[in-house]
């Protein structure tokens, strides 16, 4: 897919979040008695579960809705976002699964040369805007892609949107305007 | 100006006198007016020593009625809500403006920038004081001046990171392109900050230089300028033979020390720092610099290089060296005259003493290595991993044996098992998470497919281990000392929740249960009601109550009309405890006193004077109403001695209009 260049650009998935629900009431107390590896936060009104296979996070609300975080793929997300329901139905509750949609994919890349983000910012007025104040990348919001993707000087990007395939695109996308502000290595 | 003629003589020579207000006849000399209002400007002098014009600007867009002369009433009334907003916001832009020491002008754009945030209702769940500093900022960056966030945060006392992000917000949704900053801007004022004296300006043309160069070798991008203009300035005033530390640099320029002596440390890397004093001044050096992060980010994975290179080189010599060993030794042990007997069982002993002398701790931990990776293997099914790890051996093997390489120094058997064990790790930890992308949409697609299950809402229990969830619950047991465990910690929660339950029981019981319903949005109801009256009457309880009413005219019509709610109402009056038929409380809580009196008995009676007197209800609805409460009065007493005096000839009574 990222063949615009010759050599290939290394897009490596980091996160991936994703919800689903249960279609069921479910109670927190049983879930934090009764299961390993669980935080009840009263307060916040949750439950964190820890699944080791794949090594996801997910918090557990009452009313059924189950996000969960730190899958590093997709289809990971999937197998223990139904893992997790799984146990869930183990535990005594009426679990159905559904709904189940990837939210948020996390990405990161590294251009082969550094960038100067200054040029890149004026350039692309609108839509990147950088603060050394704040943040010392520079962020690049495609709004029909609904991917953000934060550009650091030394040619690292981190890339989030809602599927893989976005991902892949807004790199795309980005990578020539990249190319055009780039600072040549002297050393 | 003269365009009036003198009434007693009929020159037209005028003098108008703007200091004494007066206008009188050069010819005659009679005053012909008195006390002019004069259309000038005053000034009045405020805090600061500034003077600022009389007078208030009145917006073409404002409100259309004339603000009140003289006393209004205390609160503004009679001003819209918009107005209000952009009133408190100007007042609060100047408020905050002037502590920053921003002119006029920049206090108007602000103002400007306010008006366009509101019209585009982006202040909306955002705290009035964000959005003015963001507004302040706005205008800083537009106009150049240096002034950070950090300050205005300090103003604030509000996280800077709350307000950038109020900041970004606002300029993407106003389109204003703020430009860059530039670090040279916050030098001057640094520069006086640190009160170097008559040299400051030296001292600020130094840094500048300083700091533009550093922009050049690229250490500017992604850094807080002001960490670049705290080194620049530091370097500059040692340049110019001023005693500033670290200390008072970071105290002014507001980054850590830390910050600062990694700049420094940059700075050192760069060429330019081996130039003196006299040459920099002259000289700008062609060479650019790669940013330091890069050239960090390139040491590394020269250091890995490296790594790489000396393990096969080794791998090589290894060889080599094994050879030439087993060589020698069988060599030595051909040429060593061979024991017999009971020494054979001490040569093999002193064989071994040998070995575990010299090269031997190698050997043993090779064999127990060799046990622990077989052992290993067998765990690990999968081939390319067992290739792997015979890779990993002999560059394990291949360490140990240099002497002083690299880690792996000490040849201690923990050591050497250890290292097995985390570059597996490392390796199982990469795999999954470098996938190809081309492989991962293959496998989506294959997902999407399967995708129907989802909307049944039935679990596909493909791939799931159930064995391997049944580890995730635990049994009775551990439930027990957990569910005890948990109940101690969570003690204070428990009995929290219990307290409130039990509040809100004996609530109930007394019947004050004030049912705090959580806010759900107010869905405004179809009033649904049979007869025009019980419609007015709902709607008065449910719509807040105005200040536009006057309702001790509504109280006395009701008194008059009906002759019964006179008596009640000053009862009800001092009888003030809760009423348990009042179920209206909720919406009466926010009334004043004079109002709670008003109970639903007293809307109906409301409700039946309004449609009785139909007309009179409408007139008596308005802000002007105390002047007509007086005609129903007079009306009313006029009707009652109407009745007893039967001899009122000469009695005229005035009867208003009463239709």
């Amino acid at each position: 897919m990222d063949s615009s260049n010759d050599e290939a650009l290394d897009i490596i998935v980091t996160n991936v979040v994703a919800t689903f629900r249960t279609r069921c009431h479910l109670n927190l107390r049983t879930i934090a008695l009764e299961g390993t590896n669980v935080i009840y936060k009263p307060e916040v009104g949750k439950v964190l579960m820890k699944l080791r296979k794949p090594m996801i996070t997910a918090s557990i609300w009452s009313s059924g809705k189950i996000i969960c975080t730190g899958a590093t793929s997709e289809d990971e997300a999937k197998l223990g976002a139904r893992r997790l329901a799984r146990c869930l139905q183990k535990l005594g509750f009426k679990v159905r699964f559904s709904a189940f949609k990837v939210v948020n994919v996390l990405a990161v890349c590294s251009m082969p040369f550094a960038v100067h983000l200054i040029d890149f910012t004026k350039n692309n007025r609108p839509i990147a805007s950088y603060e050394p104040e704040l943040h010392p990348a520079a962020t690049y919001r495609i709004k029909n892609l609904k991917a953000t993707i934060q550009v650091f000087s030394t040619g690292s990007l981190t890339v989030t949107g809602p599927n893989v395939q976005n991902v892949a695109t807004a790199v795309e996308q980005v990578y020539p305007l990249l190319f055009e502000c780039q600072k040549p290595l002297c050393k | 100006m003269s365009f009036r003629v003198c009434r007693t003589c009929g020159g037209a020579d005028i003098d108008v006198d703007q200091a004494r207000g007066s206008a009188v006849c050069t010819g005659c000399g009679s005053v012909l007016e008195d006390n002019i209002i004069v259309s000038e400007v005053q000034f009045v002098e405020g805090s600061g020593g500034v003077s600022s014009a009389v007078g208030q600007f009145v917006s073409a867009d404002g409100p259309v009625k004339a603000p009140l002369l003289g006393s209004g009433f205390h609160t503004s009334v009679g001003k819209e809500s918009r107005a209000q907003t952009l009133q408190s916001g100007k007042r609060q832009i100047q408020q905050l403006g002037s502590q920053l020491q921003l002119n006029q002008h920049c206090l108007d754009t602000a103002f400007n920038f306010f008006k366009m945030v509101v019209s585009k209702h982006l202040t909306r769940g955002r705290k009035t004081e964000h959005v003015i500093a963001a507004c302040l900022y706005l205008v800083c960056r537009t106009e150049g001046t240096p002034h950070m966030l950090l300050d205005l945060s300090d103003l604030l006392q509000v996280n800077v990171y709350i307000l950038g992000k109020t900041f970004l917000l606002l300029a993407r949704e106003l389109c204003i392109n703020a430009p860059a900053i530039d670090p040279c801007l916050y030098i001057p004022r640094f520069a006086h900050m640190l009160e170097f004296g008559v040299k400051t300006h030296e001292v600020s043309m130094t840094a500048l230089r300083l700091v533009q160069r550093m922009k050049r070798d690229w250490m500017h991008t992604g850094r807080r300028p002001s960490g670049l203009c705290g080194a620049a300035l530091l370097v500059a005033a040692r340049m110019h033979k001023f005693r500033r530390t670290v200390k008072d640099v970071i105290s002014v320029v507001k980054v850590c020390q830390t910050t600062l002596r990694k700049r420094l440390t940059e700075f050192e890397d760069t060429p330019t720092s081996q130039l003196t004093i006299d040459e920099f001044m002259r000289v700008d050096l062609e060479q650019e610099c790669d940013p330091p992060s890069f050239i960090a980010a390139q040491n590394k994975a020269k250091m890995q290089q490296l790594e790489q290179e000396l393990a096969r080189k080794l791998d090589e010599v290894e060889g080599e060296i094994s050879c030439y060993k087993d060589e020698i030794e069988t060599e030595l042990e051909k040429s060593r005259p061979k024991l017999r007997g009971i020494y054979a069982a001490y040569t093999k002993e002193i064989g071994e003493y040998r070995s575990n002398v010299c090269p031997s701790p190698q050997k043993l931990s090779r064999e127990v290595e060799d046990a622990e990776l077989q052992a290993a293997t067998q765990h690990l099914t999968q081939d390319f991993l067992c290739q792997v790890i015979q890779e990993e051996e002999e560059e394990g093997r291949a360490n140990k044996t240099g002497d002083g390489e690299q880690e792996v120094g000490p040849e201690k058997e923990g050591v050497g098992p250890q290292r097995q064990v985390a570059p597996l790790a490392v390796i199982l930890g990469k795999l999954p998470s470098s996938l190809d992308l081309q492989q991962t949409f293959q496998t989506f697609i294959c997902c999407c497919s399967t995708d129907e299950d989802s909307e049944s809402g039935e679990l596909d229990l493909e791939g799931i281990d159930d064995q391997e969830i049944e580890k995730y619950i635990l049994n009775d047991n551990e439930v027990q000392v957990k569910t005890e465990l948990w109940m101690k910690q969570n003690a204070e929660y428990l009995k929290e929740q219990q307290e409130k339950e039990e509040r809100i029981r004996k609530e109930k019981e007394q019947g004050t249960y004030k049912e705090k319903k959580k806010k759900k949005s107010k869905r405004k109801e179809q009033i649904e009601a049979l007869t025009a009256g019980e419609a007015i009457e709902k709607m008065l309880e449910k719509k807040k109550i105005s200040s536009k009413i006057n309702y001790d005219v509504l109280r006395d019509l009701n008194s008059r009309g009906t002759g019964s709610g006179g008596g009640s109402s000053p009862s009800r009056a001092s009888s003030d405890p809760p009423d348990p038929n009042n179920t209206n409380t909720t919406t009466r809580k926010r009334l004043n006193r004079r109002r709670r009196k008003k109970t639903s008995e007293a809307n109906q009676d409301l409700v039946t004077n309004a449609s009785i007197m139909g007309k009179r209800f409408r007139r008596l609805i308005s802000s002007t109403s105390k002047k007509k409460k007086t005609a129903p009065q007079v009306s009313n007493h006029s009707t009652c001695p109407h009745l007893s005096p039967p001899d009122s000839t000469c009695f005229h009574l005035p009867l208003p209009d009463s239709t």
